[in-house]
């Protein structure tokens, strides 16, 4: 099976003009601006196969945009190749575009007086769906998304996350087979990050979609991405399975215990790095491989009430990946 | 390609009727305005007319024409161009443009026809009823190759306005803000209430050949009023194709610009 999206070698620099602070400063760059060139994708690699959802990570500004938008063909790379769905995205053909789609989670389309429903009739004819198709593909967004009551409404009286519903319906009428997501859950509570989240999941096994998704919530990436590619000022630092990237980056595990009466500082510290200490709650980060034999003595040499062993959380990870770079 | 494209403008053009119809105290401000605007333009025609017989040698009644057709383009401009056009500059600014870019339909198309301001039919209707009072004041026997002169000229003059206001937004891909273009658009577009030739010599020429203002509502109405066509009319044509021309151009390289500058 050939891949949906192959990028080779892609890069993409631009110009940024050089604004300083201060009114002289100001005044002078109107007249001679000075320019830096930014490496937003730096010499980027790798496939995404039909039916995949890959998980895009990183940094603010780590290029992560600039890359989907190389992808769906709003920016021209630099040097480097790229096909989509065997199209050449920026040269921007009909058919390539009526298979794809991007939605970002701070840029609308919606009419903003009108209930969603117009945006999307507008949709049906610019992208030329027959009344079936397009009926078909409403139902099924309407189910999984419970479009129900918001598609009527004016789109400004909706809130974030239905008008972030709406927009995703609005983006996906015309069944792309391959989604750019950017930021989908960005701003919304928690409730409504999960539904979003469960959205792209069912929407996924019901139409076999691939999607490349961007996000800086780690629940995102953790409930949807079995594979992550996380880039970091423009370069790929590492593409493979989620918990690849916790063995290879985080290989801990954080033991909590809850005691039954207070200790020693240092009785826990014996033990591993102490992450977190209360009176009755400690919270002790060790190498993955002796967790085992370290819960054990835990238990025998400390009056241990209660005890849970977990993997890091992401944030942490992600911390690691970048920290690491650094140093 | 083509009934496709219409499908779409008419699927843009309903929303746009929907959109107007949310805000229905828009009918009455709009057609107050119109009403207003064309009362101050007749009465400063009447103030002229009363110390003179002619202006730039248009009598009243030809210079009520032209200021009937001013009335009518703008109407017309208002209604079906700017919309769309000012909508380009705020979108690139916002970042929303990207949005456009996605659709499967030629930019410059989504750019030019899919915003309209639908209240801006007062102007067109109150523009061709002045023609049409002041055409028959005038007793010109319009013949059926006079009609379709006019119109063709009329054509040729929205065209041109079209290429201007179109390469005036275009410059939004390197400027970013440009909401002054507008006003620049309306200083020249402002000097078509009048006959071209009450400017003198060196506005003339600039209203012909570098901001073909005279191309819009003067040509036009020497037509139509029955005046010495000036050579001017042979050109007109030849004028409008030339600018739509380098204006898509133009386009096209800002959006090249865009696509391959922008983050």
């Amino acid at each position: 099976m050939s891949a949906d999206i192959r990028v080779r070698n892609l890069v993409k620099h631009y110009q940024v003009a050089d604004r300083e602070g201060g009114l002289r400063k100001s005044l002078r760059s109107v007249v001679r601006r000075r320019h830096r060139s930014v490496r937003a994708v730096d010499d980027i690699t790798f496939n995404v196969q039909p039916g995949e959802i890959v998980g895009f990570l990183g940094p603010n500004g780590a290029g992560k945009t600039t890359a989907l938008k190389l992808l769906s063909g709003l920016l021209h790379p630099t040097d480097g190749e790229a096909t989509v769905l065997g199209f050449i995205p920026w040269e921007r053909r009909r058919e390539f575009l009526s298979q794809i789609t991007l939605i970002m989670g701070q840029r609308q389309q919606l009419y903003w007086d009108l209930p969603a429903l117009d945006t999307f009739l507008v949709n049906k004819a610019v992208f030329g769906l027959r009344d079936a198709d397009y009926q078909e593909s409403l139902g099924l967004l309407v189910d999984l998304l419970d479009l129900d009551e918001i598609l009527t409404k004016p789109v400004r009286q909706l809130s974030l996350g239905e008008r972030m519903k709406a927009e995703l319906a609005a983006g996906l009428l015309h069944r792309p087979r391959v989604l750019f997501l950017d930021e989908p859950t960005i701003g919304l509570d928690v409730t409504m990050q999960q539904r979003i989240r469960d959205f792209v999941t069912r929407y996924n096994a019901t139409t076999g979609a691939t999607i490349l998704l961007t996000s800086h919530y780690m629940a995102d990436v953790n409930a949807l991405a079995e594979r992550v590619v996380v880039i970091d000022h423009g370069k790929l630092l590492y593409d493979g399975p989620l918990s690849g990237l916790i063995d290879r980056y985080a290989p801990h595990k954080t033991i909590t215990l809850r005691l039954e009466r207070p200790v020693e500082r240092r009785d826990v510290a014996a033990f591993g790095e102490v992450v977190e200490a209360d009176d009755l709650q400690v919270s002790v980060r060790t190498d993955k491989a002796q967790a085992a034999s370290v819960t054990a003595r835990m238990l025998a040499e400390l009056p241990v009430a209660d005890l849970s062993v977990e993997d890091p959380p992401l944030e942490y990870v992600i911390d690691q990946v970048f920290h690491r770079r650094e140093s | 390609m083509i009934g496709r494209l219409a499908r779409i403008a008419g699927a843009y053009f309903r929303s746009a009727l929907q959109e107007e119809f949310a805000y229905r105290g828009d009918l009455f401000g709009n057609v107050i305005r119109s009403v207003l605007n064309l009362g101050t333009a007749i009465g400063g025609v009447a103030v002229i007319f009363s110390h003179t017989e002619t202006l730039g040698g248009w009598t009243l009644g030809q210079t009520l024409s032209l200021l009937g057709i001013f009335v009518f383009v703008n109407g017309f401009v208002a209604m079906f161009m700017s919309p769309s056009l000012n909508r380009v500059v705020e979108e690139v600014r916002e970042g929303t443009f990207d949005c456009v870019l996605m659709k499967p339909v030629p930019a410059l198309f989504l750019a030019s026809a899919r915003r309209f301001a639908v209240w801006h039919v007062s102007d067109i209707v109150l523009g061709a009823i002045v023609l049409g009072v002041a055409l028959a004041g005038l007793d010109v026997r319009a013949s059926g190759w006079g009609v379709l002169l006019f119109v063709a000229l009329l054509a040729c003059g929205v065209a041109i306005v079209y290429a201007i206001w179109l390469a005036l937004t275009t410059l939004v891909f390197w400027f970013v803000r440009v909401a002054n273009v507008t006003m620049i658009f309306n200083l020249f577009f402002q000097t078509g209430r009048y006959p071209i030739e009450v400017y003198p010599f060196w506005l003339r020429q600039l209203l012909t050949f570098v901001f073909p203002v005279a191309f819009v509502t003067t040509v036009p109405a020497q037509a139509v009023t029955g005046r010495d066509p000036s050579w001017l009319v042979w050109i007109a044509p030849v004028i409008a194709v030339v600018a739509v021309l380098a204006a898509t151009r133009f386009w096209r390289f800002g959006l090249s610009r865009y696509t391959s500058a922008s983050s």
